[in-house]
């Protein structure tokens, strides 16, 4: 065996410059928030301002609101987007064009009017235009591109016709095929979707602003320019916070994956 | 022509360790205000308002004791919000429990806001009060509250304070200068480039002068392009801000533990002022309380209130002749020679004015 | 029997989208070329004013630099990330760059400022032992600025969506290479490269997009005044000063238009390099 392909393997000098480099340019912005946050005036530091942040009622019910939202559409995005997907690569190569300017459409049209659009056409019922959960349906757009184009390469990467064959020739359903082998094997696909989802809608303020909804952005943008300290605190706080319950999830769902995998 | 507005903290961390503002004077008993109407108004038990920061005009002490005099919930959305996003608002929410009942917008889109038929006409108790340049004459709208732009700068970066206009070009100001937004679509930074007009040799009818002082001010290195706010004023990026004076001022106040503000209305120039509209949603989910709002909002109480964020009440020169405001309130604010023959512009001045800056400012001020 | 299921799926997505997508942006086209009396032209010769076209150009180099930006650099760190060595790494940078990739608006605008600002602490820190950032000409506040901003969510964005094309890609072939005498260059222009094309095509252009559509950075940062077509939308849309509807719409049309273009562009390009995708 050439030695070339063993020595690929490792870091090498390259790949710690670039590891270095990109911790460096990530950090620092984040160190100076945290410095800021931490600021009480003059030369005093402290964590007043965190203080002041975890007694506010305010700020839990739009976690608890934003975090309902974000399950919300992850559901909604598996279970329309990705059998639509799976059944388009398979059935209807032609109508990829048509995914792919709907999966685009997202960025350009701005929210702002979107949102005017939305209201003019959905008069609807009180029961859904009332309740913070109408927020799924733009929510799941402004994901879709993220993870239609996470879920495309996902795809590309697996065969999906010889995948499908394979599990039809041994007389499974598409049910049971989708659901046993498709998606197992769109996994890092899938959880990346789950995760961009996620820091979509933590991250989404003007549909939330505009409709009235307190949400956990509107909320930060409230006290984004006002009470500077509180802000950075609540940047640093939810970032780190946001950051460790998604690496519980990776860790986690590897660890599952490697259980069952070992069988 | 209206003000970007600012975020601002919930009731809930307001009440922690920030400072509340002074309520201005201290009134025993609730204002004398119609006894149907407040009854009527304790039936519907809620009312919605939108864009009212509570740091902005001590709004947030008006809100408190409006519930705590009627027993009413009040809910407050998108503090920060704009005047279009306010009318938006209506329009996408009409008559939802959600829905703004009033809203606080600018003289421009007060008049926008009439036209397409968005407002209840109302007139309130004290319209005769009320200056006739600033309200609509069938009652659609009425102005509420005004102030005049001004220098706020933080005196731990800032040594010395800039005093005029010809001031902010001094070398010692680099990379220091920032404005509440930009003038294409935030009003307090129209009012800034209007007072630098007025201060350069333009005039009401003329703002052209003002871009081109801040096409200056950019070309030397003075003007910074980033957004100036409570926060970037007190952490020092933003040193010395040109914005509303009640607005620096109520900065000031908040933040006195943790950096020196100081602000000073430019002198050797005339003040440019600028004031908002109130007026109720033509499909308002709650029109007693809506009303009652307005009654409470244009009372001797509620005007007062304003003063205390720093803010002059519409009714000033009645409430001043009428000998009801305090000398201890007169001493807070701004020296009363800035206000004295506060004059504003026109709508037709400033629609002019708007698409002067939209076309020169683009042009002219190079970041 | 799956087609009827299938088509059922794919009809049900489709309609979802048209009804709450395609609607209201067709009723933006609707908006853009009407007025009071009927149709008109005059909200898009609007678009020629020196503020509108100057908007689109900036957004379009920035956007262009943002992508190729994060593409390149989002790339290198995920194929660093995959070597077995970099393993115990993988789980936290993966998660730091979910949170990352949406990570915008005013805290980042304000973080950067704090560090790299006229004011900021690493300026004063590299004015001290005698390095003038603003004197040798950079400044936070411009298309070069915005694309170093904007790489803050674009490579985190660019990990998360390009690792698994990384991941698909088979030992196998590099051993084979390898036989083959193929040298590490020859490997990655010949093999490498040629199979990531389209991924790497579909990340660029949603990262184009993604930076095309920015905007609360842009605006926490600048306040508008370096002209974008995102800024310019909402300043005449919700601002405080002017409200144009019209004038906004023709914008976004504007913005369709430009994204339209991409997609055909990208799908050109897709065809030819899609000859190179694995198939077994």
């Amino acid at each position: 065996m050439d030695r070339q392909i063993v020595n690929n393997d490792r870091l090498g000098i390259g790949g710690v410059a670039v590891l270095g480099l990109a911790g460096m340019f990530f950090a620092v912005p984040m160190l100076m928030t945290a410095a800021f946050s931490l600021w009480e005036g003059g030369t005093h530091y402290g964590f007043a301002a965190f203080r002041i942040l975890l007694q506010s009622p305010q700020l839990l019910e739009a976690m608890a609101l934003s975090i309902e939202l974000s399950l919300a559409t992850v559901a909604a995005l598996v279970l329309l987007l990705v059998p639509a997907m799976i059944f388009m690569h398979l059935y209807a190569p032609k109508l990829k064009p048509a995914f792919d300017f709907i999966a685009s459409l997202p960025f350009v049209v701005p929210a702002i009017a979107l949102v005017a659009g939305l209201s003019n056409l959905v008069t609807g019922p009180e029961w859904l235009i009332g309740t913070p959960f109408y927020l799924v349906i733009p929510y799941f757009f402004l994901a879709l591109p993220f993870v239609y184009r996470s879920l495309d390469i996902g795809i590309a990467a697996i065969d999906l016709p010889v995948l499908t064959e394979a599990g039809q020739s041994l007389g499974a359903g598409m049910g049971q095929i989708i659901v046993m082998v498709v998606l197992p094997s769109l996994r890092a696909s899938l959880v990346g979707s789950a995760l961009l989802t996620l820091a979509v809608v933590f991250g989404e303020f003007t549909f939330a602003n505009v409709l009235l909804f307190h949400t956990y952005a509107v909320f930060l943008n409230q006290i984004g320019q006002h009470e500077a300290n509180a802000a950075a605190a609540l940047s640093v706080a939810s970032f780190l916070l946001t950051w460790g319950a998604m690496l519980g999830v990776l860790l986690l769902g590897r660890a599952k994956a490697a259980k069952t995998e070992g069988r | 022509m209206s003000v970007a507005r600012r975020s601002v903290l919930q009731a809930g961390l307001a009440a922690g360790a920030f400072s509340m503002f002074g309520r201005g004077p201290a009134f025993a008993a609730a204002p004398a205000l119609d006894a149907k109407l407040i009854a009527a108004a304790k039936k519907e038990g809620a009312i919605n308002v939108i864009a009212l920061p509570r740091d902005w005009a001590n709004w947030g002490a008006t809100m408190d004791r409006f519930q705590e005099l009627y027993g009413v919930k009040l809910d407050s959305a998108n503090p920060d919000g704009s005047s279009a996003e306010e009318l938006q608002a209506i329009r996408t929410l009409k008559s939802q429990s959600r829905a703004p009942d009033v809203v606080d917008v600018g003289p421009a889109f007060a008049v926008s806001g009439t036209k397409e038929k968005l407002f209840m006409p109302y007139k309130v108790a004290t319209w005769a009060d009320i200056p006739a340049d600033t309200k609509d004459k069938d009652g659609h709208y009425c102005g509420d509250y005004y102030g005049v732009t001004a220098f706020a700068a933080n005196k731990a970066v800032v040594k010395n304070m800039p005093q005029t206009w010809a001031d902010l070009k001094k070398p010692e100001y680099k990379g220091m200068i920032a404005l509440n937004g930009n003038p294409l679509s935030a009003g307090s930074a129209i009012g800034a480039v209007f007072a630098a007009a007025l201060a350069n040799g333009g005039s009401f009818d003329n703002v052209l002068p003002g871009v081109e002082f801040f096409a200056e001010l950019a070309k030397i290195g003075n003007f910074s392009p980033s957004k100036a706010g409570a926060a970037s004023l007190v952490a020092g990026q933003t040193p010395i801000t040109i914005d509303w004076d009640y607005l620096s001022l109520g900065y000031k106040q908040a933040n006195a533990g943790k950096a020196e503000i100081e602000v000073a209305v430019p002198a050797g120039a005339q003040p440019f002022g600028n004031y908002y509209c109130m007026a109720i949603s033509a499909h308002a989910p709650h029109p007693a309380n809506a009303k009652l709002w307005m009654e409470y909002v244009y009372s001797d109480e509620g005007q007062l209130a304003f003063l205390g964020g720093f803010a002059h009440p519409i009714r000033f020169n009645a409430l001043v002749a009428a000998g009801k405001v305090p000398d201890a309130v007169l001493k807070t604010l701004p020296p009363a020679a800035a206000y004295k023959d506060i004059k504003f512009a026109s709508l037709a001045q400033s629609d002019a004015a708007k698409k002067v800056i939209a076309d020169a400012w683009p042009r002219l001020v190079k970041v | 029997m799956k087609a009827p299921i299938a088509w059922l799926w794919i009809g049900a997505f489709l309609a979802f989208s048209a009804a709450f997508m395609v609607a209201p942006a067709a009723m933006l086209a609707v908006q853009a070329f009407s007025d009071d009396d009927g149709f008109t032209l005059q909200y898009f010769a609007e678009l020629g004013q020196y503020r509108y076209t100057t908007a689109f150009q900036h957004s379009l180099i920035l956007s262009v630099a943002s992508a190729t930006v994060g593409v390149v650099a989002g790339g290198l760190l995920a194929y660093v990330l995959q070597k077995p060595a970099a393993g115990r790494f993988r789980a936290l940078v993966t998660s730091f760059s979910a949170v990352a990739a949406n990570f915008g608006g005013v805290p980042l605008a304000f973080s950067f400022i704090a560090t790299l600002g006229t004011l900021g602490l690493l300026t004063t820190l590299l004015k001290s032992i005698g390095v003038d950032l603003y004197g040798l000409g950079f400044s936070l506040f411009s298309i070069t600025g915005l694309t170093l901003v904007y790489a803050y969510f674009q490579i985190p964005l660019m990990v998360i969506v390009f690792t698994p094309a990384i991941e698909g890609m088979r030992p196998a072939w590099r051993e084979a290479a390898a036989t083959m005498g193929a040298s590490n260059w020859q490997y990655w222009r010949l093999v490498g490269l040629p199979v990531l094309a389209p991924s790497l095509l579909a990340s660029w252009i949603l990262l184009f997009g993604n930076a095309f559509s920015a905007y609360a950075t842009a605006y926490a940062l600048t306040s508008g005044n370096i002209m974008l077509v995102t800024t310019e939308i909402s300043a005449v849309l919700s601002g405080n000063v002017t409200s144009e509807p019209q004038v906004g719409a023709a914008l976004s049309l504007g913005m369709i238009v430009v994204m339209v273009l991409v997609l055909i562009a990208s799908q050109m390009i897709g065809r030819r390099a899609a000859r190179w995708t694995v198939k077994s």
